[in-house]
């Protein structure tokens, strides 16, 4: 039972640990791409001609609901998951 | 002193009173008084959450930054918003399945040490009260300016009420306060957009064409790049402030009121809801200022930008509004400062007076008079430093703070949930590492050592206003290093897989949907 846990563990962690790394990636766009590409990011966008790297830093907001909201129910069915394993025995 | 001013400050202060009242007589035990017996729901440990951590400088600060530095200015909100993601993802429940009221129990349920849970304390102690003293400074120059009383009379206030919230009424109504801090300013908040927005037809284009005639920069106005001209400083930055709030005790010892860890992710969801709305409005108020107010305005009566929201207020609402939005101040700057010493006030006297000195063996009462004389000493502290600093500019503690936490306490819990082979001698050395690599990084930088302004009239020696690209991989090294140097300290795989399986599940730690965890 406790090497099943720990494979959930792994599991979990192995996912968490791509949504974080997403999440932290499209953050540090922002001042990687002002540092790199910063023609580009001061371009006038789609948006009422306001420069691209205001739409990306705003993006961030909607970004850390999603990202929250998908860990969140991740970690719902896993409790689930312990739930159920912890009813048939304890690990 | 106008008379709607005095009126809204007397009702803020009589209404947390009341709460502190009725908080009082539910907290004779330390469940109670540390955690607020678990009881809080995941939304209501949600408001108080962003309660505990929007705090004057995001309230003020940050519309007085859009409105100066736009681009720049906004970017902070942002760095604060998704460094939520960093402590849900890595740090939250294990930390709540792990400690029972401080970041000392956390640390030592791997490590079980008197002078761990000593460093642990300390480390806290030192993070709330760099925090706390801007807070203060900030609320003496505002009552000031607002409400026209005298700088050391507004710090006494504020130092007052915030120890007497804490001593009286613990956690219990410090999350209260929080809670009502939260409402308030976000119905402020809400009421004053809307106001400002009705200015512009509700149409974001003439908003935007308004503020480019708002500013001498035009339209350059919305290019980044006018607060640092250094793009590392922006990273800098953002990493600290992306990773600084899963090392901040006193946001983090709120996820000890809620009963699991369902309720955990529901408190964090919901600050994120409300913290991200804020800075949108945030962001529009910002800019609303530059298009109604115009920059040389607001500079001409405020050169910090702290005044950016009041001065939007009357000029849209007259002195009502303007009224309230110094109440919502006054609320804030309450908050955040009781969460502060609530946070010091656990560090001392649940780690320092009844693990170390007491050996875990004091009675109930004991711990609550320990942690009532604390709330005490920490206010008292805190207020006399406050007043001391008048005349210096401490609004950098506030950053400073960040990289602290971001240097210190996140490498050592962060390593301590994950890494196998970390051990207390790389939690020793990760921890004195990066918070001394911070203060001397922070005490050699431009915020200290300038030429023209600074507190030493010379060349900074660390040309980083925010030098956490430098402390925050140090804090690290310093963990792993100490983990190799004293490796013969390291867990058997047995022993860390048990306490990895507690950590991330709560099998064993008889916390989740169970009250076994009633008592140290």
């Amino acid at each position: 039972m406790e090497k099943q846990v720990l494979a959930i563990i792994r599991k979990k962690n192995r996912r968490a640990g791509i949504f974080l790394t997403i999440a932290l990636s499209l953050y540090f766009l922002i001042p990687l791409s002002l540092m790199f590409i910063t023609d580009v990011v001061n371009r006038p966008s789609f948006f009422y001609g306001i420069p691209w790297a205001w739409l990306l830093a705003f993006l961030q907001i909607p970004l850390t609901w999603f990202f929250c909201g998908v860990y969140h129910a991740q970690a719902k069915s896993l409790d689930e998951k312990l739930e159920g394993m912890e009813k048939e025995g304890g690990p | 002193m106008n008379p709607t001013y005095f009126l809204f400050l007397i009702y803020i202060v009589v209404s947390t009173l009341i709460i502190t009242y009725w908080a009082a007589k539910r907290s004779k035990t330390t469940l109670r008084f540390y955690v607020a017996s678990r009881k809080l729901t995941g939304f209501q440990n949600g408001m108080a959450i962003a309660g505990d951590f929007i705090s004057a400088a995001s309230f003020l600060g940050i519309i007085g930054m859009v409105a100066f530095r736009g681009y720049d200015g906004f970017l902070y909100s942002i760095g604060f918003l998704v460094s939520y993601v960093v402590v849900l993802f890595l740090i939250a429940e294990p930390v709540h399945r792990l400690g029972n009221y401080s970041l000392g129990d956390v640390i030592c349920s791997r490590f079980p040490s008197r002078q761990m849970r000593f460093l642990m304390a300390f480390s806290t102690f030192i993070i709330s009260i760099l925090y706390m003293i801007p807070q203060l400074v900030a609320s003496g120059f505002l009552l000031r300016l607002l409400l026209n009383l005298d700088y050391s009379v507004s710090v006494m206030v504020i130092g007052a009420l915030m120890t007497l919230y804490v001593i009286t009424g613990g956690m219990i109504s410090t999350s209260w306060v929080q809670i009502v801090k939260t409402v308030l300013l976000m119905s402020g908040t809400f009421l004053l957009t809307l106001i400002v927005f009705s200015h512009f037809n509700w149409n974001i284009a003439t908003l935007i064409e308004d503020v480019k005639g708002g500013t001498p920069l035009g339209k350059d106005f919305f290019l980044p790049g006018h607060l640092y001209d250094h793009p590392l400083e922006f990273l800098s930055l953002q990493l600290a402030l992306v990773l600084g709030t899963a090392g901040l005790p006193h946001i983090l010892i709120r996820l000890f009121t809620v009963r699991n860890t369902f309720e955990v992710r529901r408190s964090l969801i919901s600050s994120t809801w409300i913290i991200g709305i804020f800075y949108i409005m945030t962001l529009i108020l910002g800019l609303g200022t530059v298009a109604l107010l115009g920059t040389d305005a607001l500079l001409e009566r405020d050169s910090t930008g702290n005044l950016a929201a009041p001065l939007l207020a009357q000029a849209v609402g007259g002195d009502f509004l303007l009224a309230f939005v110094s109440a919502i101040a006054f609320t804030t700057i309450i908050a955040v400062v009781a969460g502060l010493v609530i946070s010091a006030t656990t560090a001392f006297s649940h780690d320092i007076y009844h693990h170390i000195m007491k050996k875990g063996k004091s009675t109930e009462k004991d711990q609550l008079r320990a942690a009532r004389l604390s709330a005490v000493a920490i206010g008292l502290i805190s207020t006399l430093l406050a007043l001391r600093l008048e005349r210096l500019n401490v609004t950098f503690l506030v950053s400073m703070t960040f990289i602290v936490a971001a240097s210190s306490i996140f490498p050592v819990l962060f390593l301590t949930i994950y890494w196998k082979r970390f051990t207390p001698g790389g939690a020793f050395t990760g921890m004195m590492m990066g918070l001394f690599a911070s203060l001397f990084a922070v005490a050699l930088g431009p915020h200290i050592m300038n030429p023209v302004d600074g507190w030493i009239r010379r060349e900074a020696v660390v040309s980083l206003y925010n030098p956490g690209i430098l402390t925050i991989p140090i804090g690290f090294m310093g963990a792993i290093g100490g983990s190799f140097i004293f490796r013969r300290q390291s867990q058997s795989l047995k022993e860390f897989q048990r306490f990895s399986i507690q950590a991330q599940t709560g099998i064993h730690s008889g916390r989740d949907g169970n009250e076994k965890f009633d008592g140290n």
